[in-house]
């Protein structure tokens, strides 16, 4: 459609002006949801980005059928974005700075973790280790593919295998980006573990659902709960970017990496 | 004359060692007067009057402290909070497939309650009904459905975690706090030793009755729960102890306090610094598995599992919410998650199975635990000879080929006939002389390939921004993992011979370096 509304303050906003201004609503300065490829184009210089893996699909280990086949929700959800899962990676230049970037798609199944998202983002974190890059992921899901069963929690510990790696054995870089939502096994994995953390305004950001915290405690939780301010005032988080800077952050942060005397 | 003594004075000089009145006090409850508790307040003792000697001197010679217990019994007051269950639970819970089976253990006590009662001999009749009831528990105990192994793994009479390490070690001693203001009772850790080897033990301790659960929080640790495993891990890997985790839990807690104190960060903290310990790590799932939470101990080299628990990625109750928009549909989320024993060898996630005596472990636990023991010491024994590096390259390819996954374009997951459509394509060569299915996916291998060009010469001028680590000579190409974990398995393999029967047992993909991951071996034993 041409048009949408607003999660926040339901202002009607038209999709081509939304786009200029990276899906930023113009009434309230809420984060709406950008497709993978959108934020590889915001954050990557043009002409530089080199994917990973897009051919690497996903199966049916278990057979599942809930209301509906496993198989038919992969092929909708392929259709619809054109990626075969739910995470775009890739090597490319950020203003000038060589990184390796993963991309998680909250489009597809709702971002959820599954043997190809955990599988691209482990072959990344192993390329930027052997080449000596940083890693930057950004991070949007509502947790592991239950579809997928006992697999998709596995790929929690291999991507924490190879991030140990990458930052404790080669002592490089990883900055993790939190965008709305980050939920369940990807926050109990590879978004908390960066050496930076990074969120962008408002994102929810969690591990248990708010509405599994509220049946567990029989009381209210405050409106704010669960949210990136929530969470750095509670010390969990570094910094809170606005998506309009978040290039020149992370570019400004990777310059002062690099100008670290005593590496 | 009559001195009262002042309540400041009267404390000093009857006092007792606080430790010992105050534990004792926990032990055998506070003392009841009139069905209210007494407190041993300074002030009732104060009030007594004292004839002679001055207020708050201490007395010349230790007073005989006859109320004070014998020394083993104090000091396992002290020791360990896991007593024997002062509160028995109210009624023994009877799964519903096992009712038959009490019904015919009544029956044949009723029958030789008779038989004694009127002399008979009915010696043959109840042989009869014994071998009878040993073959139908052994019926019922070999083809439990998933949702009969799910009621057994989560059985109020299960052992727990503390219950099989004081019964498998020769001492255990019990150590406390993530030396971040807290403790966690659902996470308990100790030192011990099995058959002579010290080992830490780090495992989710649930209740043995329901005071004891909410107590332990039902076997759910919060982030301090974590914060303390990783303390004790990292001090085993400091001192060399080889580590051995009991997985029960069903989930890590979801609570404000928990999500405040950083639970998610906890859990992937646990699972990144599990992988750079030197020391082996054996771990045993004992009850239900739940998710991160039972994960973040359970990033071990040797993954065993008690052959009737489970261990699932999400509940099958919170599954059937989530998937099925109702909770009444937890029978189905619980068949099609795949949570059973055999179920996760097939996927390579699970390497044993540990067998548990006839009629389920909480029937009969001390038969349970020996078999428990010899499956840890017999695992151990893999990595005595092992170097940290070795260990460690270990644990990380058991769980870098998990996953089923698919190198080519596979739409919509139908892998086999997309398997079969690559079979009978026609084929086509790159410049190069690859192989490729089609036309297309020649020229995207070639474009690929220029890319890949183009970005190590972009690579070249920007060397100022690479740290690239030291790498040994000659080894730069990708594949250096797989490489790896192929020298480890070969190694193994020639060295264990007489651990082959066991191997095969397991899952034989996890044999060969599957570039598709282990899971896509389900598909050949499907075919």
């Amino acid at each position: 459609g041409l048009w949408t509304r607003c999660d926040h303050c339901g202002v009607i906003l038209y999709i081509k002006h939304l786009k200029e201004n990276q899906r930023v609503c113009f009434g309230c300065g809420y984060h709406l949801q950008m497709s993978s490829t959108e934020r590889i184009e915001s954050l990557v210089d043009a002409n530089t980005w080199r994917p990973f893996d897009e051919m690497v699909s996903p199966c049916d280990p278990l057979e599942f059928r809930d209301q509906k086949a496993y198989t038919e929700r992969l092929k909708d959800a392929q259709e619809r974005t054109g990626l075969q899962d739910a995470v775009q990676t890739g090597t490319g230049l950020l203003d000038g700075i060589p990184i390796a970037l993963g991309v998680m798609d909250f489009h597809f199944m709702g971002g959820s973790m599954g043997s190809v998202v955990g599988e691209k983002i482990t072959r990344l974190i192993e390329y930027a280790t052997q080449e000596g890059l940083p890693v930057i992921l950004v991070c949007a899901s509502g947790g592991a593919r239950m579809q997928e069963g006992i697999l998709s929690l596995m790929q929690m510990a291999k991507i924490s295998a190879a991030l140990h790696i990458h930052q404790n054995c080669a002592k490089l870089l990883y900055i993790s980006v939190l965008t709305s939502p980050t939920t369940g096994g990807v926050t109990a994995s590879f978004a908390m573990l960066g050496d930076l953390l990074f969120a962008e305004p408002k994102a929810l950001i969690g591990f248990a659902g708010r509405r599994v915290i509220e049946q567990t405690l029989q009381e209210q939780l405050p409106d704010d709960f669960q949210t990136a301010e929530y969470l750095l005032h509670h010390g969990l988080l570094d910094l809170i970017v606005p998506r309009s800077f978040l290039k020149q952050a992370l570019s400004e942060t990777l310059t002062l990496y690099k100008e670290a005397p005593l590496k | 004359m009559v001195q009262v003594v002042a309540v400041q004075g009267a404390a000093a000089s009857c006092c007792r060692p606080i430790a010992a009145s105050s534990l004792r006090e926990q032990q055998s409850g506070l003392g009841r007067l009139n069905g209210r508790p007494q407190l041993r307040s300074a002030r009732r003792l104060g009030l007594a009057v004292r004839a002679k000697g001055k207020a708050g001197d201490p007395p010349d010679v230790p007073k005989p402290r006859l109320d004070r217990a014998g020394g083993r019994e104090w000091l396992q007051s002290i020791l360990s909070r896991f007593g024997p269950v002062r509160e028995k639970a109210s009624n023994t819970t009877v799964l519903d497939f096992e009712k038959p089976l009490v019904e015919l253990d009544n029956r044949i006590k009723e029958v030789r309650q008779v038989a004694e009662e009127n002399g008979v001999d009915v010696s043959n009749q109840i042989k009869e009904l014994e071998e009878r009831a040993k073959q139908l528990r052994k019926d019922t105990y070999n083809r439990l459905t998933p949702i009969q192994r799910l009621q057994v793994a989560r059985h109020p009479n299960r052992p727990t975690f503390l219950d099989i390490a004081l019964n498998i070690s020769d001492k255990f001693v019990e150590l406390h706090g993530d030396r971040g203001g807290l403790d966690d009772p659902a996470m308990v850790c100790g030192l011990g030793s099995i058959d002579g080897v010290s080992f830490m033990f780090i495992g989710h301790q649930k209740g043995r009755n329901t005071k004891e659960n909410i107590y332990r929080n039902f076997g759910m640790p919060q982030p301090n729960g974590y914060r303390k495993a990783l303390r004790f891990m990292r001090h085993a890997d400091k001192f060399g102890f080889p580590i051995v985790t009991f997985v029960d839990t069903p989930g890590a807690y979801a609570g404000k306090n928990a999500e405040e104190l950083g639970q998610g960060e906890a859990i992937a903290l646990n699972l990144r610094e599990m992988f750079g310990l030197r020391v082996p790590i054996i771990s045993v799932v004992i009850g239900e598995g739940g998710s991160g939470g039972a994960l973040a101990i359970g990033c071990a080299n040797r993954s065993l599992i008690m052959e009737n628990s489970v261990y699932y990625v999400a509940s099958p109750e919170a599954c059937a919410a989530i998937l099925w928009k109702s909770r009444d549909k937890a029978n189905t989320a619980t068949e099609a998650l795949r949570i059973t024993p055999d179920d996760l060898l097939r996927f390579g996630v699970m390497d044993e199975k540990v067998q548990e005596p006839l009629g389920a472990a909480h029937t009969d636990p001390m038969a349970a635990f020996p078999y428990v023991k010899e499956a840890i010491l017999r695992n151990y024994r893999r990595y005595e000879g092992m170097t940290a590096e070795e260990v460690q390259l270990d644990r990380y390819s058991k769980f870098r080929k998990l996953g089923m996954w698919e190198e080519f374009l596979v739409a919509g997951g139908k892998n086999k006939e997309a398997r079969e459509a690559l079979e009978s394509a026609a084929g086509a060569t790159t410049a190069a002389g690859t192989w490729a299915p089609t036309a297309d996916d020649a020229k995207f291998i070639e474009m690929m390939a220029d890319m890949e060009d183009k970005w190590q010469q972009t690579l070249q001028t920007k060397q100022e921004w690479v740290n690239k680590p030291d790498m040994p000579a000659g080894v730069s190409q990708p594949g250096l993992m797989e490489l790896a974990v192929a020298t480890i398995e070969v190694q193994r393999q020639m060295a264990s011979g007489e651990d082959a029967a066991v191997d095969d047992s397991s899952t034989a993909a996890a044999a060969k370096s599957n570039p598709n991951g282990s899971g896509s071996q389900l598909v050949a034993d499907a075919n």
